[in-house]
């Protein structure tokens, strides 16, 4: 069965945020029949391709072409109308409705003659299970979608999207929640969708799947297209260098070293299906980084540190002195901090205003015997805004108007005011830009001159590479190696967070 | 720049313009309106519900709901009674009596509060749901210890407590205005009160901050209830006895004066000086049409429109800031 060759193409592809240049003029060109994987670190731009192309967002410059065909998509709707979908991360399923009905989801077939309004359910199961026939997948219909794992799921979603009939479908990471021999099966789908003349673009960042499901590999970097190779050519270590390019790794200041006495020993912490008996100590004004990928239980393990999540055994001893943590007040009390890593969610009051959210996590500090006075608090606040050379006009307007970078540095300063002396960042640099990044790397500097000891995680390995006196390997739960940046390269870094060789201890 | 400027402060105050206006046209239509004794007389009606509203505007802020403040009057009104009825018998003197009574209506007031804030953060419960039960559940047990029958022990004097006068201000319009001065203070300037907006606007990034978020859950609730306690014990002293079917549905009242304040029931958002706004305004409105002879129906019918373009004001005003 040879199905016709259809060609996705994009020419010069733009997309400028105020600020940031997210993609700088990306030529790609995908064929059907075979599966395109798009790789990048974060920041890359994968994502706002994908959301250009299922036409969430515009592009500033640039078109795309279908068999030739120049196509405008002004909306999510515009590029469903023309077969291009998106499966996301996130899944989208109604749980409460069964697998036929998330798949026809908003077209469930109606009653002839009844005016419309009676659905007709032996259509639904027909057309939903034709749907899964010409897939080869076995699923009850008649199952809710709350009952099905999350790999089954994701085959609902996938299927979802096949009803459609798509010319382009776009999987964005579709593994990162999957076990192995679930990600086994979904490449068998994602072969077969491929044999149906459907274009398909495969977004990871998992570099071992690459050799099993890609035919192609698409590499973008800081907005910009690295270049296209065929799988047969690809090595691990041409696409890490692809990836990180010859990034200038800006070394940490000499003087900056941690001093010899331990502030925190973190003793056989675990927590179910979590992390398991992590031991590990930290000196202080050391910045310790702790490198794994997402689900490897390293954001877990820093909520447990500060009690947001208390750990099920182990415990903690702080100069000397052992701790159970149980709750943030606790260890705030004991001049633990934590930044989270989702600040809109985690770290901020969105609704209050920044003054008001620079001052809670030390209210009891700012507020003598219990009041608070605006003079008090503008003291402080005004010393934030000039250290962390926050960008705001007003600080009594809602933090909601800030940017991305300075909403990040008002989570730090928030826990600053706290006189902290360890702080646990996690991700302390997702989603800001490049100048805040590294005014971010200042101040984790600069804290550590002050004997502030840091546990740093983060997905961007260099990031740590940078910043960092120590790293941790954290994988499946466990600590699994440990490095000290000047005697590790990047690649051999990623490799090991990918589990293909062993750190030495 | 004058101009927006005079337009921020239009769109800010205008609850307060509209009830300015609102008085004017009053003062014209009904000569009965403007005159001092009319005007403590609405002060000193709407202070009943008036005391308990400030604390449901606490309890909104934090993103709660208190639902059993109704029941909650009649219930302290009937305790007060019924305990000083019982310690009496017991041999203890009148006054002392009293005083005694009323001191464990009030703990009593707060602990049910602080019942609804454990139920709330040890298992989860909405406070929706609790203060619902307890919305029944009071007013069945008001029933239960004056056995259906109005409780009587009160002597003359204490009807000083809502119907006697201060400095020729009725005394409940005192707690009222007293109240409103704690609260308008704790909500503003003080390290709880901020604790407050930051629970009711984000509950996870409150705790992740070190706040104690079940403790000001709970505090807030009780603080509620025990101003409830307090509005009952003034009742109770207005009609002289203590009634079972007292203050029913006042939970509604209260909670509607809180949103014409402009509290959102999403939590995180409200002034306590919004509350007062609402509270008067409310008052006004029914004082207003009493002495312009429009029937009761008719004024239910303007409390309800009331209630909905308060709201529409706020969130268009709000819309306007975002853009």
């Amino acid at each position: 069965m040879d199905a016709p060759v259809h060609r996705l193409e994009t020419v010069s592809l733009r997309k400028e945020y105020p600020g940031t240049l997210a993609l700088n003029d990306v030529s790609l060109s995908f064929e059907s029949g075979n599966v395109h994987a798009l790789i990048g670190k974060n920041g890359a731009g994968k994502s706002t391709i994908v959301k250009i192309l299922a036409g969430a967002v515009q592009p500033t410059r640039g078109t795309m072409m279908l068999d030739g065909e120049q196509v405008q998509l002004r909306s999510p709707a515009d590029a469903l109308q023309r077969g291009i979908i998106a499966v996301h991360q996130e899944l989208s399923l109604v749980p409460e409705l069964s697998v036929a009905e998330n798949i026809l989801l908003g077209r469930l077939p109606m009653r002839q003659g009844w005016g419309q309004f009676i659905i007709d359910w032996k259509a639904v199961f027909e057309e939903a299970g034709e749907v899964l026939r010409s897939l080869d997948i076995e699923l009850d219909l008649r199952a809710r979608a709350s009952t099905l794992g999350v790999a089954q799921q994701q085959v609902v979603e996938i299927a979802k999207a096949m009803s459609y009939h798509p010319s382009v479908l776009i999987l964005d990471e579709p593994t990162s929640a999957l076990a192995q021999h679930e990600t086994e099966r979904l490449f068998d789908l994602v072969r077969k969708l491929a044999g149906q003349g459907v274009i398909l673009l495969y977004i990871t960042h998992r570099l071992q799947e690459l050799q099993r499901i890609a035919d192609t590999v698409t590499v973008l970097r800081n907005g910009s297209l690295v270049g296209t190779i065929d799988i047969a050519d690809a090595t691990p270590s041409t696409i890490v260098q692809m990836m990180f390019g010859q990034d200038l790794q800006k070394a940490r200041p000499a003087e900056l070293v941690a001093r010899e006495e331990s502030f925190l020993e973190v003793r056989n912490l675990s927590k179910r299906c979590a992390f398991q008996d992590v031991s590990f100590a930290v000196k202080r004004g050391e910045i310790l980084g702790i490198a794994g990928l997402l689900g490897s239980g390293r954001t877990e393990l820093l909520r447990a540190i500060f009690g947001a999540d208390p750990p099920d055994e182990g415990e903690l001893v702080l100069e000397g002195v052992s701790v159970r943590p149980t709750s943030p007040e606790q260890m705030k009390r004991l001049g633990v901090a934590l930044t989270p890593e989702n600040r809109k969610e985690q770290g901020l009051v969105l609704l209050l205003s920044t003054r008001v959210n620079l001052c809670l996590a030390s209210l009891d500090r700012i507020a003598t015997h219990g009041f608070l006075t605006r003079l008090r608090e503008r003291v402080i606040v005004d010393r934030n805004i000039r250290e962390l050379d926050i960008a705001v006009a007003n600080v009594d307007a809602p933090i909601t108007y800030l940017s991305g970078g300075s909403q990040q540095k008002v989570v730090v300063g928030k826990w600053l005011n706290t006189q902290p002396r360890l702080m646990l960042l996690d991700e302390p640099t997702r989603g800001i830009d490049l100048q805040a990044k590294q005014q971010m790397f200042q101040l984790i500097w600069e804290m550590s001159k002050r004997g502030i000891s840091s546990i740093v995680v983060s997905s961007e390995l260099e990031e740590l590479l940078d910043l960092c006196h120590r790293i941790l390997i954290m994988r499946q739960g466990q600590i699994v190696g440990e490095v000290r940046p000047q005697e590790l390269s990047l690649d051999t870094l990623f490799a090991v967070c990918m589990g293909e060789q062993e750190a030495e201890r | 720049m004058t101009q927006t400027r005079f337009r921020t402060w239009l769109s800010e105050g205008i609850l307060e313009i509209i009830l300015i206006l609102f008085c004017v046209a009053l003062s014209f239509m009904a000569p009965g309106f403007l005159t001092a004794e009319n005007l403590l007389n609405v002060l000193r009606n709407v202070s009943m519900q008036g005391v308990i509203a400030f604390g449901m505007t606490m309890v909104i802020i934090a993103g709660e709901i208190d639902l059993s403040v109704g029941s909650a009057v009649a219930f302290a009104g009937c305790l007060t009674a019924f305990l000083t009825q019982a310690l009496v018998g017991a041999g203890v003197g009148l006054p002392l009596a009293i005083a005694l009574a009323i001191l464990m209506t009030l703990g009593v007031g707060f602990l049910i509060g602080a019942f609804t804030g454990f139920m709330r953060t040890r298992y989860q419960v909405p406070s929706f749901i609790t203060t619902l039960a307890l919305l029944t559940g009071l007013s069945g047990a008001a029933e239960l210890i004056t056995n259906g029958f109005p409780l009587t022990p009160f002597p003359s004097w204490y009807n000083f407590l809502g119907g006697g006068y201060l400095l020729a201000v009725p005394f409940p319009a005192l707690i009222f205005l007293l109240t409103f001065g704690a609260l308008q203070f704790l909500m503003n300037y003080t390290a709880f009160g901020r604790s407050v907006y930051a629970v009711g606007g984000n509950a996870e990034a409150a705790r992740l901050s070190g706040i104690n978020v079940k403790r000001v859950k709970t505090l807030v609730l009780g603080t509620t209830s025990f101003l409830a306690a307090i509005s009952g014990i003034m009742v109770s002293s207005e009609i002289m006895s203590g009634t079972a079917t007292t203050a029913k549905g006042w939970e509604l009242d209260v909670i509607a004066a809180v949103i014409i304040g402009g509290t959102s029931l999403m939590g995180g958002v409200g002034r306590i000086w919004g509350t007062m706004i609402g509270v008067v305004f409310l008052g006004v409105i029914m004082n207003g049409m009493t002495l312009l002879n429009v029937s009761e129906y008719w004024q239910h019918v303007v409390r309800g429109a009331l209630i909905l373009v308060a709201v529409l004001l706020n969130l268009l005003q709000k819309g306007k800031e975002q853009r």
